[in-house]
């Protein structure tokens, strides 16, 4: 065991000031305006989706995704499972109507259809939300900061809120799109290198981690129980899971933002798509890290920390080689800090465009909105930086990330969907449809035991027919009200003027829809992945009943 | 009075047709849609991007480059559509603040007090078949699609419409469609 050395505190100090000089040299040091515009434009669509996945959830995945392999196998990957479906339904239905309605937060979409009340509830419900997430998302670098340098927990979060205000008030580096795919890979290396050493220490190496997961039913990951108390039975993980990560990837600002900023449509679905092919495997990855480790700690004799979130830091910093262990927790860093940037400029964009421009001073000039944004931020990181301290008391991060969503995300997605699908649906069915969906996801948690993933389903199912049985009782919409979410075209006398043209256009050969043959790709890939699981549990159980 | 410009056509209609096709289009035309450019770029500095606007406009379009690529001749083929007047310069500075706030990567660049600039900008339009006929606008600058165009495009092609058919019982036997500018 060398410990975090001296070696690696230089790599780790080196690795976030490059990280750092990099972002400064190419992020906010050019005078030209074409270098601003065009910096994104010339990078590849693979790089920029990797680092909207990098954005998203690698820190929290490198921290918590073993916690949960170490305790439950595969068992919680039906969580992500349904990832691929919910990037379709978001590639179909969101996208194209967030694009075309050209906003710059999700929630005004909600007021030119429900009007201001519901505009700021649902503002409101993503600020409580996302800055309770962010928390969870502060407490994971905090985290690593602790078991390298032995420092509280406590301390740790606040260093690192420092650390994360300070650098999204300057401006933050999560311009640059090629550090987060740095970070990217270092953290996948740094996890195929754990799945290396840990294996090669053990003395039958995947012999024995088969044999320890099929013993312990760790490649267990369908279950079929029909129980609505199991937590990650297969159906929990498509109904509750789908609508958990159709909320959090569509409604969620701080996750739209940038399909809003894309571009072109197809931009925008191309980021998404990397996200609804890689997420699964990045899990399993983690998820198989935490099969390994329990292998490991159980040949070893060794008790495992109270808190799972360390397992994997704790591991890394003890086996990997002399400058390895620095540069991976470095990654874990850079990538939590590009994570809390991203967070943060939503949370305090929301907080300017949706509220303080609106209610508090609606014709301030751009430089008071820029100081009104930064103390925003301050105050965001603050709101985390409390509920960070109560994050170690959730279990595994990445799953108290999730569950903090699932109390509000069922309700806000019904609201959109409402929106979009009911054109009778009207402002006080929507209000009425948003609270009441809100509190029965706190009476069903409180009072039935079923799994938390059924959370999601629950806000959608209530918030959706209570809001349209309630809208029943008042006018409907107008049609200016509704042109955001109706195909426009689709009415009869646009018909005929499109019909008309289309007769004397140049005819184009044969059809091939880009965004149905990217649809059938993700329905393919969920397929895949969902016999993969079966087959490999299959095998599991058939190598531990042959012993 | 100032002239209106005509950005050139950079994506052909093979080009154009290959990517409406990706996109399920079964036909295509070009159009050129009728927008206001303002500079943008540092205090004091020239322009190093356009900001596309219409007063319907919710977001507008950013055009990158110093100068913006106009050619000598009017629009060629193509129906025309005019968006209308341009936003009030307060509606403009709204309009990019609010972009700046959106990507911080873009605080630095300013909007320059200048009158917005009358612009043709080159589209190609495609229709696609489904259980209604779809529109697809595409920029015939980059290829790429534009939806935020779509309403103004919509109303247009509307209003061309109706003309022709208001006009129709005067010529009688026109066969040819007329492509007006509304």
């Amino acid at each position: 065991m060398e410990g975090f050395t001296l070696f690696d505190t230089v790599v780790l100090i080196g690795y976030i000031s490059l990280i750092a000089w990099i972002g400064s040299r190419f992020g906010k040091d050019q005078h030209n305006p074409e270098d601003y515009f065009l910096g994104g434009r010339k990078i590849p669509g693979w790089a920029i989706g990797l680092s909207v996945m990098a954005t998203q959830a690698s820190a929290i995945t490198f921290i918590g995704a073993p916690g949960w392999g170490f305790e439950g196998g595969l068992e919680r990957l039906v969580t992500f499972i349904n990832v691929p479906l919910a990037m379709i339904v978001l590639i179909l239905v969101l996208v194209p109507i967030f694009h075309r309605a050209g906003i710059y937060s999700i929630y005004e979409l909600l007021e030119r259809r429900f009007g201001p009340a519901t505009r700021t509830l649902t503002a409101l419900l993503f600020l409580i939300a996302r800055g309770l997430a962010t928390g969870v998302v502060l407490y994971a670098p905090a985290l690593v900061l602790a078991v390298v340098t032995g420092w509280s927990v406590n301390l740790t979060i606040i260093i690192m809120a420092v650390l994360a205000i300070s650098y999204t008030v300057m401006g933050g580096i999560s311009a640059v799109i090629w550090t987060d795919v740095v970070q990217m890979f270092v953290l996948w290396l740094g996890a195929l290198l754990s799945i290396f050493f840990l294996v090669t220490s053990l003395p039958g190496g995947w012999g024995d981690v088969f044999d320890f997961g099929a013993a312990s039913g760790m490649f267990n990951a369908i279950d079929l129980s029909f129980d609505p108390s199991v937590t990650y039975s297969l159906w929990a993980g498509l109904l509750g899971g789908f609508f958990l990560h159709v909320a959090y990837f569509g409604t969620d600002q701080s996750q739209i933002q940038r399909v809003l900023s894309s571009p072109s449509v197809l931009d925008a679905q191309r980021s998404l798509l990397i996200g609804g092919y890689l997420l699964i495997p990045q899990m399993l990855l983690f998820l198989f890290i935490g099969v390994i480790l329990a292998t490991y700690y159980q040949q070893h004799g060794l008790t495992p920390p109270e808190d799972l979130n360390e397992l994997l830091p704790r591991y890394v910093v003890s086996a990997f080689p002399s400058g390895m262990a620095g540069l991976v927790i470095a990654g874990v860093f850079a990538a939590a800090m590009s994570s809390l940037d991203s967070a943060l400029n939503s949370l305090s964009a929301v907080t300017v465009r949706d509220f303080y421009s609106r209610y508090i001073k609606p014709n301030a000039s751009d430089a008071h909105y820029l100081k009104a944004s930064r103390l925003a931020t301050i105050f965001w990181g603050l709101y985390a930086t409390l509920f960070a301290f109560f994050a170690g008391n959730l279990g595994p991060v990445i799953e108290a990330v999730n569950q903090i969503g699932s109390w509000f995300y069922g309700a806000l997605l019904g609201t959109f969907l409402l929106a979009i699908f009911s054109h009778r649906a009207n402002a006080r069915g929507a209000m009425a449809g948003l609270i009441v969906g809100m509190w029965a996801v706190w009476a069903v948690s409180a009072l039935l035991d079923i799994s938390w993933l059924y959370n999601n389903t629950v806000g959608v199912a209530v918030s959706m027919s209570v809001g349209y049985l309630v809208s029943l009782t008042a006018p409907a919409p107008s049609q200016e009200q509704l042109s955001d979410v109706m195909m426009t075209e689709a009415a009869p006398d646009m018909q005929a003027v499109l019909a008309a043209r289309a007769d004397n256009a140049q005819v184009i050969g044969k059809e091939a829809r880009l965004t149905r043959r990217r649809c059938i790709g993700l329905f393919i890939w969920f397929c895949l992945m969902l016999g993969m699981l079966a087959l490999l549990q299959g095998w599991a159980n058939e190598w531990w009943a042959n012993g | 009075m100032v002239e209106c410009l005509t950005l050139a056509r950079r994506i052909d209609v093979a080009a154009a047709q290959k990517r409406l096709q990706r996109l399920g289009a079964h036909a295509c035309e070009p159009a050129w849609v009728r927008l206001w450019a303002t500079g943008l770029g540092m205090a004091d500095g020239q322009p190093g991007a356009w900001l596309l606007s219409a007063q319907e406009m919710r977001r507008a379009l950013l055009l990158v480059g110093a100068e913006l690529p106009a050619q000598k001749e009017k629009p060629s083929a193509g129906v025309k559509i005019d968006s209308g007047s341009p936003p009030t310069p307060k509606a403009l500075d709204r309009l990019w603040l609010w972009e700046r706030i959106a990507t911080p990567r873009h605080w630095r660049i300013q909007l320059l007090d200048s009158t917005p600039i009358p612009i043709w900008l080159p589209c190609w339009l495609g229709y696609a078949r489904g259980r209604h006929l779809r529109l697809t606008v595409l920029s015939g600058l980059s290829g790429e699609t534009l939806p935020m165009l779509k309403p103004i495009v919509l109303k247009g092609l509307q209003q061309v419409y109706q003309n022709g058919q208001a006009s129709a019982p005067k010529s009688s036997g026109a066969s040819k469609r007329r492509e007006t500018v509304v």
